[in-house]
């Protein structure tokens, strides 16, 4: 008997988690990144923070901060996460776009798709790889939250359970924010050659229409709308905010993901594998 | 009436405005292994493909089982051998097999037992917790065969089983298929046509994407004539030719090789003409390799008249 779709979408995600955490490639990305993190975590994030804890310059220039876009530091409780919140809008998202890019053009050219799409639907392919790099995703978004948490106690054990709301909000809303990028790239995936070849187009698409539509905007207002098109496009807004505010913009990343994962199946279901 | 496993109304397929295949109209039953032959770029793969569910066909219908292709009834019932498929490298044989038997709908214990099962049926139990850059071409063909036994399916695809593989291989896979082929249905693609000779009973030519013959049958019970194919060690041909032609019962004698012959004669006349043969070529002292009944497979396909 044949697994169901939705349990298809489970293995197969599942595989993709071990590739992303139990193979030689994943663990070296993993510690690549891990080592990485912790040279933003112990020097710029605990710097910045720590001028905002002690009160000295940043914290009673706002004008300076939301002239440079980072208003809403000094609204979050705890500057540990909004200083966190700043960082983690930029380099997830760029993240993505590079962890995310390979996930079928690869093992469409390998061939190795074909041994996967005798025995699951390229519905259940398409969306348990996207859902298999969401995972990773998360458990990185997560991961680095944590640091933050153990820096913040570090500095306050008492800030542990005032904390925990502003570690689930912003977890939720980098997990929203990185949503389009990678279902974009789940996309460009599934009809480019190669995770480099995705990385490229999902750069020039994103300038490009970004450019082209602010362009004619300029001209007709009303095309305006089509920002909405673009992933990221809700960030430098979404930067302004803090806390549970955050997910006033929810419904943005939400709408990208939908139209994104749509022509991304409809690529899928008509590429030859 | 049953279904057939195989059913192909008006199927083209075109290439950047390139016919790969033109209008194929087959039905095919289940039961011994049928051959899929043709030169380059007939068809072939393209056919398979589009059987497999990894190629969408321009136009025209396929079922298999009554079901279009990816369909999820065919989950288990249909495999295939893709050509130069490759597994992935990041993990091991044993990883992936059992992953592809678990979407397959086994458990993980059972998934691992059909991975070293399919794994032994290719006499690759060794290489179990290798990784697939770790494999010759030959054994990263045999672990590819491997996959499409996973859980027995009905229909098994091969499109070309034993290119780049050893003798001792070939034969390994020749065994698979003729154990299986009591249960298992096996489409074959191979440009080896003695090895298909072997194997099939139906043969599906395919020429520039059209196919020629849907089936033909080794048995020539009904033709007026039959031929029988000898071969010889080195013999003067001319010579060779003129006496086969004058023995009773002989209809005509070509040479299409060297040291080739193939001798049509009428069974009415003379139904014992192998006896005869052998009497001939050891009164005249020439030496013979083999002597077969019928025509070669490559002589029924690309050379009869």
């Amino acid at each position: 008997m044949p697994p169901s779709k939705f349990k298809q979408v489970l293995l197969i995600s599942q595989f993709e988690l071990k590739r992303g955490f139990a193979t030689r490639k994943g663990l070296l990305s993993v510690v690549t990144f891990g080592v990485v993190w912790y040279f933003i975590l112990l020097y710029p994030l605990r710097f910045v923070a720590d001028l905002l804890v002690q009160g000295k310059g940043l914290q009673h220039d706002s004008s300076f901060l939301d002239f440079i876009g980072f208003g809403s530091l000094q609204h979050w409780p705890i500057p540990e996460f909004g200083v966190y919140w700043q960082f983690a809008l930029l380099i997830f998202p760029m993240l993505s776009i590079t962890v995310a890019a390979d996930q079928t053009s690869s093992d469409r050219e390998r061939g190795t798709l074909r041994f996967i799409v005798l025995r699951s639907s390229r519905d259940s392919l398409f969306f348990g790889r996207f859902a298999g790099m969401m995972a990773i995703q998360i458990l990185l978004v997560g991961a680095t939250a944590i640091s933050v948490l153990v820096l913040v106690l570090f500095r306050d054990v008492s800030l542990f359970i005032p904390a925990l709301p502003d570690l689930a909000v912003i977890i939720v809303n980098v997990t929203l924010a990185v949503l389009p990028f990678t279902a974009l790239m789940a996309a460009l995936s599934a009809k480019v050659k190669s995770a480099r070849q995705a990385t490229l187009w999902a750069i020039l698409i994103w300038t490009f229409l970004a450019g082209i539509i602010s362009g004619l905007a300029y001209y007709l207002p009303i095309l305006d709308v089509f920002q909405y098109l673009i992933p990221g496009n809700q960030l430098s807004d979404l930067a302004q905010l803090s806390e549970w505010r955050t997910l006033q913009l929810a419904y943005i990343p939400l709408l990208q993901s939908v139209v994104l994962l749509a022509f991304g199946r409809w690529i899928m279901a008509r590429q030859a594998l | 009436m049953t279904t057939p496993i195989i059913e192909c109304r008006q199927l083209t397929h075109v290439y950047s405005g390139k016919p790969a295949l033109a209008d194929v109209t087959i039905t095919l039953a289940a039961g011994e292994p049928i051959g899929l032959v043709g030169p380059n770029g007939a068809g072939k793969t393209t056919l398979l493909n589009i059987l497999s569910g990894f190629l969408l066909p321009t136009s025209g219908t396929v079922r298999l089982f009554g079901y279009p292709p990816s369909s999820s009834e065919l989950i288990g019932k249909v495999s295939a051998l893709p050509q130069d498929a490759r597994l992935d490298p990041s993990f091991t044989i044993t990883e992936q097999l059992a992953f592809y038997a678990r979407l397959q709908g086994m458990t993980k214990p059972q998934a691992t037992l059909e991975a070293s099962r399919v794994l032994e049926a290719v006499s690759l139990a060794e290489a179990a917790k290798e990784k697939p850059t770790a494999l010759s071409h030959g054994m990263a063909k045999r672990v590819a065969i491997a996959q499409a036994l996973i859980g027995k399916p009905d229909l098994i695809l091969l499109d070309e089983p034993t290119a780049g593989l050893d003798p001792v291989n070939v034969r390994t896979i020749r065994t698979i298929i003729a154990e299986q082929s009591s249960e298992t249905t096996f489409v074959i693609s191979s440009h080896d046509l003695a090895e298909l000779d072997r194997q099939c009973r139906r043969i599906l030519l395919l020429e520039k994407g059209v196919l020629q013959s849907e089936t033909i049958g080794f048995n020539e019970q009904q033709t007026a004539t039959r031929f029988i194919t000898l071969q010889m060690e080195d013999c003067p041909a001319q010579e060779v030719m003129a006496i086969l032609q004058a023995l009773e019962g002989v209809v005509k004698v070509t040479n299409p090789q060297k040291n080739e012959f193939i001798v049509e004669y009428n069974p009415d006349l003379q139904p014992s003409m192998d006896q005869q043969l052998m009497q001939c070529l050891s009164a005249n002292h020439w030496q013979y390799r083999q002597l077969s009944h019928g025509k070669t497979l490559e002589e029924k396909l690309f050379f009869s008249n």
